[in-house]
């Protein structure tokens, strides 16, 4: 057929592939628009009803029968704390885990039996590893109801996290790199420590930033493992009290954290503490998205040099 | 020698090609050749003219080719048999002018001295004799580069001695044509001449069949004796 | 099995005035498999002390995985074995001595890769990494070292002021050349270069053919490429694999004029891939 009729034939086939394209985008956007109009509504109904609340006094008083007087002092404290105890764990323990899976263990059933449950592990519902925490920490180790348990705990669900988000970045290290180290002649260990784990640290503090965003909303481990609900008192000031012991009194004390607090007042008849909920919702929606940015902008940091 | 085909077939088709135009200059300048020599013996001007002016295809052939060569050289980067080849049949190219310059030389010479008309030619059968044996060399050492055949290349080699021996004996025949009677010095000179570069078309036509043997064997075997060049033209 | 002509460079053939080349290594009758698949089979080959030796031939031949048994890289990965030994001289050391720790071998002979892969620290961290892994901390001698590396790798001019740098700054054939000053650093015996030129253009592989015929002078040049043309400009001696024999070995301008092997020929000629 002639030039003409063949480029005719082209548009019009082009044009209605282009209707395709738009209706999936129109699509498309309303899918998006549904989960962002989601959020941003949830959020907008918690700042109008707790953003009033928020003051100094809020963030400096422990809570109290007076909805008006009550504060969350010792729930902030308590997830802090709590979260310093979970990164304790989960790192050290995750990193080495990632490392070792991926630059040490040989390639044989077992090691890959290991991989598999690994990733397993961070499908399982939390509230198990509660259950697990109360008989190994609480009654096995006999940590009792403490911050040291609580960070145990929740380390437990984040650990996979930890790992899988170190070997994924240790996995995305090119082979060039790993064998123009070993040609110079390092030794396995000089390799990881100045090539491996500098390299791959972006990928792991945002793997361990994420998993511990998503420990501090955890409620169920920390219910189980007997975590009080009114707690009017802090935990010992970290590092007095008498040496050795005594530095570290405050991971065996009791304690709440944010969730547990929230909780606590929603189950309240009175309006007002469920206003106080919704502050202190609010609260724990600033933090959770602040360690998200934070994770954002250490990876940004850490990856400026790295150009793979 | 590798006798199978490059990957790449317009290469193949380029190198046919130019084999090809190298027999063809071949030819022509045999021809041309015996053209010259007919003259010299029966002294038609018609045949002077025609050599004279078929040289010009001569040279033309001789830029083609060696411009063929150079395309090949920059678009294939050839090596071993093949960059030997190129380099031979560019060179060879330079002996197959050289042939025709002397073929178009004996036609002029012969075109002088039917005109002067004072030379007994039938006396000098010598020469007609050594241009033949000149142009079978040639034709046998083209047919060598053809089948690139290095046995075949060295027997050139060696008739060459033939066509020296009978040069020289010409040349003594002229001396004594030239002492019994001075009035001949100009026209023997011109058979001088002519004898000259028939013996010249012997020398070209073995540094052809010197260029087979390189291309075959991968050796140069100028400024060679000639028993070690059939050792290695047998290999 | 194919002959191999190995030619004890006689000193007639040899550059007249010109030392006659010495081995600085050889490998015997080197075998190597991956798992079950024999890559390479029986290959026996010098390499000449200060000269350049080239490995050509088709792609799947062989000559990386050959090239990278000098350095034990085949260690780093599971299933494979080695068969053979790769004398190293004068010492006499069998490089593939399951006694000779591989980290030993990779001290003594260095490699420059296909892609450059400089390490994503500066200029200076770079060409100093093997002398840091060797366990040198003083400042006067790693700074000593470093220059002499950037010079001998033509560099040093066009970084010296800025050593301290993202390597990932520099173009591709500045890269090359670090890491080619990252592997002198530590004055190896041996130089590999595995197909240093393949991810280059036509200037940077150039500027780097330029400096290994300087370098040629100072060390030992192993070179593997597939660009025959490179092999010719760039090499002392010439290696043709194919199908994991060694086919033929000669000086390079011999092999490149008249091969003794039809293979060869083939290859060379373009008759074959």
């Amino acid at each position: 057929m002639s030039e003409a009729a063949r480029v005719q034939e082209i548009r019009a086939m082009i044009a209605a592939h282009k209707r395709w394209d738009f209706a999936f985008g129109v699509v498309g956007m309303l899918a998006l628009m549904v989960g962002v109009l989601t959020f941003a509504a949830l959020f907008v109904e918690m700042i109008i009803n707790g953003a009033p609340r928020l003051s100094w006094e809020f963030f400096t008083h422990f809570p109290s029968r007076k909805p008006d007087q009550a504060g969350i002092l010792s729930a902030w404290v308590g997830s802090t704390l709590v979260m310093l105890v979970t990164a304790a764990t989960a790192v050290p323990l995750g990193v080495g885990a990632g490392v070792y899976l991926e630059e040490y263990a040989p390639r044989n059933w077992m090691t890959d039996l290991i991989e598999i449950n690994v990733t397993n592990l961070a499908g399982v519902p939390s509230i198990v590893y509660g259950l697990l925490a109360l008989r190994l920490f609480v009654y096995g180790f006999g940590l009792g109801q403490s911050i040291l348990t609580a960070g145990l705990t929740l380390g437990l669900p984040i650990l996979p996290v930890v790992i899988v988000a170190t070997r994924e970045a240790i996995r995305s290290i090119p082979a060039a790199i790993r064998e123009g180290a070993y040609a110079l002649g390092a030794t396995k260990w000089q390799t990881t420590s100045d090539h491996i784990l500098p390299y791959s640290l972006a990928g792991i503090m945002t793997g361990v930033i994420i998993g511990m965003a998503r420990a501090i909303g955890e409620t169920a481990p920390v219910i189980t493992i007997g975590a009080l609900t009114f707690i009017a008192f802090l935990p010992q000031t970290p590092l007095t009290g008498e040496p050795p012991a005594g530095l570290f009194d405050w991971v065996m004390s009791p304690f709440t954290v944010m969730p547990i607090q929230m909780f606590n007042w929603t189950s309240r008849p009175e309006a007002a503490f469920h206003q106080n909920a919704a502050a202190a919702g609010l609260v724990l929606v600033v933090m959770t998205l602040s360690m998200n940015a934070l994770a954002i902008y250490i990876r940004y940091r850490l990856r400026k040099n790295i150009k793979w | 020698m590798s006798h199978s085909e490059h990957l790449s077939k317009q290469y193949d088709q380029d190198l046919e090609g130019l084999r090809s135009r190298v027999l063809q200059m071949g030819g022509l300048v045999e021809a041309q050749i015996l053209a010259a020599i007919d003259a010299f013996a029966g002294g038609n001007q018609g045949l002077v003219d025609r050599v004279v002016s078929g040289e010009a295809k001569v040279d033309e052939f001789e830029v083609t080719i060696d411009n063929d060569c150079g395309q090949i050289i920059v678009r294939r980067q050839p090596a071993a048999s093949d960059l030997r080849l190129i380099m031979a049949i560019s060179k060879t190219v330079t002996d197959l002018e050289r042939i025709g310059d002397e073929a178009e030389k004996i036609a002029r010479m012969s075109g002088q001295i039917h005109e002067r008309g004072r030379m007994p030619l039938e006396q000098f059968a010598g020469v007609r004799h050594a241009a033949a044996a000149a142009v079978a060399m040639l034709r046998q050492g083209l047919d060598a580069f053809a089948r690139l055949d290095a046995v075949e290349a060295a027997k050139v080699i060696r008739e060459d001695r033939a066509i020296d021996s009978e040069f020289r004996s010409i040349l003594r025949q002229l001396i004594t044509f030239m002492m019994e009677d001075p009035r001949t010095i100009s026209a023997a000179i011109e058979v001088l001449w002519v004898a000259k570069a028939v013996e010249r078309i012997g020398d070209h036509a073995k540094n052809i069949a010197e260029h087979v043997i390189y291309i075959v064997r991968g050796t140069d075997v100028r400024h060679t004796a000639i028993e070690q060049i059939e050792r290695e033209a047998i290999g | 099995m194919v002959s191999t002509t190995i030619p004890e460079v006689s000193a007639a053939a040899a550059v007249a005035g010109a030392p006659a080349p010495v081995k600085k290594s050889e490998s015997m009758n080197l075998s190597f498999h991956y798992g079950s698949f024999r890559a390479l089979k029986e290959i026996s080959m010098p390499i000449y002390e200060k000269r350049v030796t080239a490995l050509i031939g088709p792609s799947g031949c062989g000559k990386s995985t050959y090239l990278r048994c000098f350095n034990r890289m085949h260690d780093l990965y599971p299933g494979n074995r080695y068969e053979g030994r790769i004398m190293l001289y004068p010492d006499n050391t069998n490089l593939l001595d399951p006694d000779v720790d591989p980290i030993e071998v990779r001290m003594r002979i260095s490699m420059v890769f296909q892609k450059p892969n400089p390490f994503p620290k500066s200029i200076y961290e770079n060409v100093a990494y093997g002398l840091r892994v060797r366990g040198e901390r003083k400042r006067a001698l790693l700074d000593e070292k470093v220059e002499e590396a950037l010079r001998n790798a033509a560099l040093w001019d066009e970084v010296k002021n800025r050593l301290h740098e993202l390597a990932f700054n520099l173009s591709g054939g500045q890269q090359q050349r670090l890491c080619i000053a990252r592997a002198l650093a530590t004055d190896p015996e041996i130089l590999l270069f595995d197909e240093p030129t393949s991810a280059l253009d036509p200037i940077a592989t150039a500027s780097i053919e330029e400096l290994i015929a300087e370098l040629k002078q100072k060390i030992t040049i192993f070179i593997v490429t597939h660009n025959m043309q490179q092999a010719a400009r760039v090499s002392d001696y010439t290696a043709y694999m194919y199908l994991g024999e060694l086919i033929e070995f000669d000086v390079t301008d011999k092999l490149f004029i008249k091969p003794a092997n039809k293979q060869t020929e083939d290859y060379i000629t373009g008759r074959f891939g």
